[in-house]
């Protein structure tokens, strides 16, 4: 239902600056502080006015000449006062900048939910699979190769596929503002692009049971040498490695979706 | 009306309201009100009538079925679950002072989980809209001009539901460890091989029998509200207050089916070994958080509806001003009301649902929260030129609209798809949640001081009242602003980043000094209903709905007369003379006028007390209780076992007999011979009570269709067949279709014979529906036992419930439709019962209400056939 204006305009929108583009992390900072300011000077002026018209008409106040007003009185039928279009002004400013900051954002999740293009992996794109289970994250790299701890290069799209070999958690990476749910049955994709080396923590953010609390791995974002170097000595993990009891056979051969929006 | 405002002195002085009224005082007959005697205030002011024992003695509140009697069971209920679940936030708050190791401090990993499940499950489901529905019981019959709820038994039966589920949930903790999943219990974690604790199941059977009771509620404020207002109030004019139950009912009735087939699919994977949630179904975790947020945003605002009403309210009496905007206002939450159902998704931003459906609700979410910047400016507009009064309920609305204000705003934060995505599974939803919900909470407590004087005929000290609303709005910004500054603490965690440790200190500070305001507010409560000074009907200046023209507390009756509000102000009009030589009032000849107007002669002599909601209460606690001891479809090993059955069977036993003794009790509704009742002019309160029960019973059904669908789907809508023996054939099927078409027809046929007073047909035709009822379910069985004991190749072990998927929703969904059919078999018993002894000759309601359940069970079952059978 977009009229051609609107297209139009989320096209501009898209293809000028005003959308934030780059790594997740800057992304994200970029829109939290337009939200935060906006969000906060916003409440400052709905609230401070609020309490003004509160403590201008306080019942001592005297601002009010009762003659001219009329008071509710008890047992009439409920009625409202006017002030319909006051109210449909300020209305319409809130939906004005509400609806507006929402359109923004949607351009840059556009741009998130893209799968990096080949320019951007430069050819060979990265791909590496996470498994959750309770309570431990595995990682799965191309080659098979599996391992507790995230080890990516900097400056280089990588792409994770999410799922988990028992219960519903979520894998995020504060550190890299990149976050998706690991659900059994289910493959959800997300990436990150790091811009320095360096270690950051994982976190599972859904309740999985008694061990969620702890349920961390590491993340090493390491030189894109580095990176290649540690990659070349690793070989497939096999069967023997067994990480978490039972969930184990499911590592490595992930149960792919079946169908349902994958 | 401005007429009568032109004329009227605008004198401003707080009880002479009424009498400075000239213009319309006598025509309005406003006045009677002080005159109305015999409001005895040393006893706490109940009369004692209508076969109601004394509100002194204990028997009086089990068997009360007055709807200000069960507002009171309500509200104070509520508020122990309130202490209950604040008890368990502090324990909470205590363990996050630091980040703690695995063991270390006052919670154990477990503990922790199943004290937060517990604090979320416990304030939404026992507190907050039990607590709403504490006042939605005693005010909306009053505002509406009703002399109580359509049906008082069943609403002493919704009060008696909640109070048990609840006790079954707080049993939960004593079996094992109770539900632990979090509040939003997502799959596959909330089944047997990941918790396996027995109170666990018990948990979740809590929460089935508290739906079990806001549906039976449900029901009866719905046919109340559209049934039995006063002459004159039409469903615009309603007060703002119940203008946001009626939606907060109507959305309630539709969420909480869908919750209750959720949670009916948990309860069988969990007890009769069903594979819904199960890890080896694909798709039963996303299929969980579909049901659970198609409930679950619904009931954001069936808590928060009820709270925008007393802001409502109190804003408008404490000003002194009528809201702006009121039609805008009204329409704005209608519009909530139905895109409600169309936002779940939003929860789920990050699982595996697709752009388009991101984009969707991403819009939709926006939609739905421009209505509220609506609501928020007509109440902010609504001070302007106002003679505000700083009293305590006003300070905690004044309050509420702040707290909502900033969680409104960090809402717009989530609904950004980008940040939502980072925000997710953090403290920033926590804060969010607790500013909107908790920020209700405040509208809530300041609908308590509001209401307090005219529930107890005194007032509270208004002193304690401001000291109470100090230090909550201190300990509540204490308690949840930290957690927007530290939101990247993951939640539901108590191992959290160290430099945080200081703000989670601030908030657990707060937390107990939010909690510690409450202990104010008790004090101030329990001393002010045995000295406080005394209430007057009215003792705010500017209130203007029907509650404060009566005495406080209201006497059992509720009204002096008739309510009126024809000419536009409400009067009362009398109500001893008969109903047909009142000259006032134009009776409308609505269907069931005469049957209710039959009725209320005798209301006078007939017993408003039953003791049988208590009991069935008490019976389906047991029984919950019992069936908790399963698991798999086998009772658990050991002595318990045993005694889990003798509690199931005790329990069943128990609630079936108080149920029949509840239905072979004499009693009587309320009259509605003088009531408004559009749009239903023609239908019977028990035939529109059903029809809803109904509408719910669709979306339940609905609910299982869809889960089918969704997993068949998933799975592949072909591939399907490979999970289903070649012994599945349509035959018994087909046969069930014809025998139960024709018991639909025999009941019309029983309905016609009734009509026409042939007894002779009429059993006939009963006893032919029940026979075709039965064989209905002999041929299932048969059918049953032999799908269970198939040998092929493909399934050795025969094909039951926890074979696969294919088994699972066989046969739970066409379970669910025999359950029906057992049920509808009970009813037909009792009627060959009943039609036996002369029953029902000339008087075919019951048998046309029974039929249009019976006609649901078969359409049900036509849709079901080609579903399970053919495709």
């Amino acid at each position: 239902m977009l009229s051609n204006a609107t297209v139009w305009a989320l096209v501009v929108l898209l293809q000028s600056s005003i959308v934030p583009r780059g790594s997740r992390s800057e992304v994200f900072n970029q829109i939290l502080q337009v939200f935060l300011w906006l969000g906060t000077a916003v409440g400052v002026v709905v609230i401070a006015y609020m309490c003004w018209k509160a403590y201008k008409y306080r019942a001592s106040g005297g601002h009010v000449d009762e003659s001219a007003v009329d008071r509710p009185d008890l047992g009439e039928l409920p009625q409202g006062s006017g002030g319909g279009r006051k109210l449909f002004v300020s209305f319409s400013m809130s939906a004005i900048i509400v609806v507006s900051l929402i359109a923004w954002t949607y351009g840059t999740l556009l741009f998130v939910e893209e799968s990096p293009s080949v320019e951007e992996t430069g050819g060979d794109e990265l791909v590496i699979e996470v498994v959750g289970s309770q309570f431990m994250w595995t990682f799965v790299y191309p080659n098979g190769h599996e391992s507790r701890t995230l080890r990516a290069p900097v400056d280089r799209e990588v792409k994770l596929r999410v799922t988990s070999a028992d219960v519903f958690h979520n894998f995020g990476v504060p550190g890299l503002r990149v976050k998706t749910d690991a659900i059994p049955g289910q493959q959800t994709d997300t990436w990150f692009r790091a811009e320095e080396t360096g270690t950051h923590t994982a976190h599972c953010y859904e309740l999985c049971g008694s061990g969620h609390s702890y349920m961390d791995a590491e993340v090493r974002i390491m030189e894109q040498q580095a990176y290649e170097e540690w990659y070349s000595n690793t070989t497939p993990s096999n069967a023997t490695a067994t990480p978490s009891g039972d969930g184990a056979s499911d590592h490595g051969r992930l149960r792919l979706p079946t169908g349902v929006n994958a | 009306m401005s007429d009568d405002e032109a004329t009227r002195p605008d004198g401003g002085a707080s009880d002479g309201h009424a009498q400075a009224d000239g213009g319309s005082a006598e025509a309005a007959g406003n006045p009677v009100t002080p005159e109305v005697p015999a409001v005895d205030h040393d006893t706490g002011g109940f009369f004692e009538t209508d076969g109601l024992p004394d509100s002194a003695s204990i028997k009086r509140w089990l068997v009360t079925t007055n709807h200000k009697d069960v507002g009171i069971l309500y509200l104070a209920t509520s508020l122990f679950f309130l202490v209950f679940g604040g008890v368990l936030a502090l324990l909470m708050r205590i363990q996050l002072w630091v980040p703690r190791a695995a063991g270390e401090g006052i919670l154990g990993p477990v503990a922790y989980n199943q004290a937060v499940s517990a604090h979320g499950l416990l304030m939404v489901f026992w507190f907050l809209s039990p607590f709403a529905f504490g006042f939605a019981n005693y005010i909306v019959p009053l505002q509406i001009g009703a002399k109580d709820l359509a049906f008082p038994r069943l609403n002493a039966l919704s009060y008696w539901l909640y109070l048990f589920s609840g006790l079954l949930y707080g049993v939960s903790f004593f079996q094992g460890s109770a539900f632990s999943g979090g509040w939003t219990m997502y799959a596959p974690l909330s089944v047997p091989s990941f918790l396996p604790s027995i109170g666990a199941t018990t948990s979740v059977l809590a929460l089935v029998l508290f739906v079990a009771s806001v549906t039976i509620g449900s029901v009866n404020f719905l046919t109340t509200m559209h049934r039995m207002r006063a002459k004159g109030l039409s469903i615009r004019d309603l007060p703002l207050f119940t203008w946001t139950i009626l939606l907060t009912v109507w959305m309630m009735l539709f969420a909480f089916a869908a919750l209750l087939a959720a949670l009916m699919i948990l309860s069988s994977d969990r007890l009769l070994g069903t594979t819904y949630f199960a890890q080896t179904n694909d798709a039963g975790s996303m299929l969980w958080t579909h049901l659970f947020w198609f409930f679950g945003h619904p009931e954001v605002y069936i808590v928060f509806f009820p709270a925008l009403g007393v802001m409502a309210e109190t804003f408008q009496t404490f000003t002194g001003r009528r809201i702006v905007g009121r039609k805008w206002f009204i329409g704005a939450m209608i519009l909530v009301a139905l895109q409600s159902f169309g936002v779940w998704m939003h929860h789920m931003f990050l699982t595996s649902i697709n752009l388009q459906a991101k984009t969707l609700f991403m819009a939709t979410t926006i939609g739905i929260s421009l209505p509220f910047d609506l609501m928020v400016f007509a109440l902010i507009y609504t001070l302007v030129k106002g003679d505000i009064r700083f009293k305590t309920p006003f300070l905690f609305s004044f309050g509420a609209l702040v707290l909502f204000i900033v969680g409104g705003i960090t809402g717009v934060f989530l609904g950004a798809v980008v940040l939502d995505y980072e925000f997710r599974g953090t403290y920033w939803v926590v804060a969010h949640f607790h500013y909107v919900m908790v920020g209700g909470v405040t509208a809530l407590v300041g609908g308590l001081y509001y209401w307090f004087p005219k529930i107890t005929g005194r007032m509270y000290d208004e002193f304690l009242g401001k000291v109470h609303f100090a230090m909550y709005f201190v300990g509540f910004n204490l308690l949840y602003f930290p957690m927007f500054v530290v939101w990247e603490t993951p939640r539901r965690v108590f191992a959290y980043q160290s430099s945080f440790a200081p703000w989670h200190q601030i908030a657990t500070i707060g937390g107990f000094l939010l909690g510690s305001s409450f202990l104010v507010m008790f004090y101030n409560l329990y001393r002010s209903v045995w000295d406080g000074e005394i209430a007057s009907d009215n003792p705010w200046e500017y209130a203007s709905t029907a509650e404060w023209t009566i005495p406080s507390p209201p006497p059992l009756e509720n009204f002096p007369g008739i309510p009126d509000y024809t000419d536009g102000h409400l009067s009362f009009r009398d109500d001893s003379a008969d109903a047909a030589a009142d000259g006032g009032v134009v009776d409308t000849a609505s269907g069931g006028g005469e049957l209710a107007h039959e009725t209320g002669h005798e209301d006078h002599h007939v017993s408003h007390a039953s003791i049988w909601p208590f009991v069935v209460g008490v019976g389906s606690f047991l029984t919950l209780l019992g069936a908790s001891g399963f698991r798999n479809g086998s009772l658990v090993d050991g002595g318990m076992g045993g005694v889990y059955l003798g509690l199931l069977l005790t329990g069943a036993v128990v609630t079936l007999g108080s149920l029949v003794a509840m239905t072979v009790e004499p009693f009587h509704g309320p009259d509605v011979t003088h009531s408004e009742k559009w749009p239903f002019d023609g239908v019977e309160n028990t035939k529109l009570g059903m029809w809803i029960f109904l509408a719910s019973d669709v979306v339940l059904f609905g609910a299982f269709i869809g889960s089918y669908a969704f997993v068949r789907v998933a799975y592949g809508w072909q591939d399907w067949h490979h999970l289903i023996p070649a012994a599945h054939v349509p035959l018994p099927g087909l046969i069930n279709t014809y025998l139960l078409l024709t018991s639909s027809f025999s009941v019309v046929v029983a309905m016609v014979a009734a009509q026409k007073e042939k007894k002779g047909w009429l059993l006939g035709s009963l006893v032919t529906t029940f026979v075709l009822g039965v064989a209905f379910l002999v041929n299932k069985a048969l059918e049953w036992q032999h799908l269970f004991h198939v040998h092929s190749e493909a399934f050795p072990q025969g094909w039951d419930l926890s074979t696969n998927i294919a088994s699972s929703t066989f046969y739970l969904t066409t379970g669910l439709h025999g359950a029906h059919v057992a049920v509808g078999l009970l009813i037909t018993l009792y009627m060959i019962v009943r039609a036996a002894r002369g029953a029902y000759l000339g008087n075919d309601e019951p048998i046309e209400y029974f039929g249009l359940y019976w006609h649901f069970v078969d359409i049900v079952w036509l849709f079901l056939f080609p579903l399970f059978y053919i495709l």
